[in-house]
């Protein structure tokens, strides 16, 4: 049997086996149709139905579940999430898994069509290391500025590691919307 | 420590990943139809579980029932029993954790879910000489694992039941 124990490594394993089969926009399709349309759809149905209230419900208890280590802060206008401690990134560096390019892509990957869908838009930036911060509005509200709350995972001595790269979302929805900013800039 | 290949943190994995691993079964098997599907069950036990492989090939049969007993005790809600007989290893699944956990969860199941086992275990299988038969499903089954040199007759998929949602 396939378990869930250790599920992050034949997640990870499994997006590599796609993009030698169909390339990557067989990956990408993956994580919409497979992740967000089937596997998350209680998070679509709960997010398109509830907007922020229904991140709320749906992140507090599938971090939770995961034993993430992570701050959530919300407003009516916005949700937020800073996570210092990836558990499923933080597995396959702990076990030295890595097959694709960048593990880190498949949360956008489902999460970005999922706010298109519900109308939402997203800052996100990922660090590689298992630590990242994402903040989502409605479309509407998509010129304000990002928030800089007192527990921004930016803020951790940790966040910027030597010759690491950092992943970067502006109002993106899509994977391929990414700005890879180099080390030390 | 336990014979788990990679370890986790967490002593129990968390149940709401088995609805990727079945949304991953539907999507290969769209993409690429039933052998498709049966390559990727191939692939994933020939290389990803290759650790695996090499545990049962130390260590024989009794490495097979260590490893299926730490498995089952990380996976959240299996009700299982794993014995040693004297030419095959026992692994008797009374409760499936996947299974009832997709059932609890009202998802559509792939049909042929349960043949995963089948064809997972015996890629992992191969390179140590190791063979596995697998009879019933869907919720529940007995999977025996035996040296290859003197397992009965080979397993048919007719044996192995369709899952029904």
């Amino acid at each position: 049997m396939i378990g869930c124990y250790d599920f992050c490594g034949h997640y990870e394993w499994t997006f590599e086996w796609l993009r030698e089969m169909g390339g990557d926009d067989l990956v990408k399709q993956y994580w919409d149709e497979a992740i967000h349309q089937d596997s998350q759809r209680h998070a679509g149905e709960m997010i398109v139905n509830e907007g922020i209230e229904g991140m709320k419900k749906y992140w507090a208890h599938t971090l939770e579940e995961e034993a993430a280590g992570y701050v959530c802060t919300a407003s009516d206008k916005f949700y937020r999430i800073d996570m210092h401690a990836c558990p499923s990134k933080g597995f396959l560096i702990k076990n030295g898994l890595q097959q694709y390019r960048d593990y880190c892509d498949h949360c956008i990957g489902w999460i970005g069509p999922l706010m298109k869908r519900a109308g939402f838009v997203i800052d996100h930036q990922h660090n590689h290391c298992g630590q990242c911060w994402w903040e989502m509005r409605r479309v509407e509200d998509a010129a304000v500025p990002a928030t800089h709350p007192a527990d921004d995972v930016r803020l951790r001595a940790d966040w910027k590691i030597p010759g690491a790269t950092i992943d970067s979302y502006d109002h993106a929805t899509d994977v391929d919307q990414k700005e890879v900013i180099p080390p030390g800039a | 420590m336990n014979a788990l290949p990679y370890q986790d943190t967490k002593p129990v994995g968390a149940a709401g990943f088995y609805t990727a691993i079945n949304a991953t079964f539907r999507f290969i098997q769209g993409r690429f139809g039933g052998d498709g599907l049966r390559r990727y069950w191939e692939d994933i036990g020939t290389r990803y579980y290759r650790p695996v492989s090499e545990q049962w090939t130390a260590g024989g049969l009794p490495a097979v029932a260590n490893y299926w007993r730490d498995f089952f005790a990380a996976e959240p809600g299996a009700d299982v029993s794993v014995t040693e007989a004297a030419d095959h290893v026992e692994v008797e699944v009374r409760t499936c954790p996947m299974i009832a956990h997709l059932r609890e969860q009202s998802r559509e199941i792939v049909p042929c879910f349960c043949q995963h086992c089948y064809f997972v275990s015996e890629a992992i299988g191969r390179p140590a000489g190791v063979t596995v038969r697998v009879e019933g499903g869907a919720g529940s089954c007995r999977q025996r694992f035996y040296l290859a040199a003197v397992a009965p007759e080979a397993q048919t998929l007719d044996a192995i039941k369709e899952v029904q949602s």
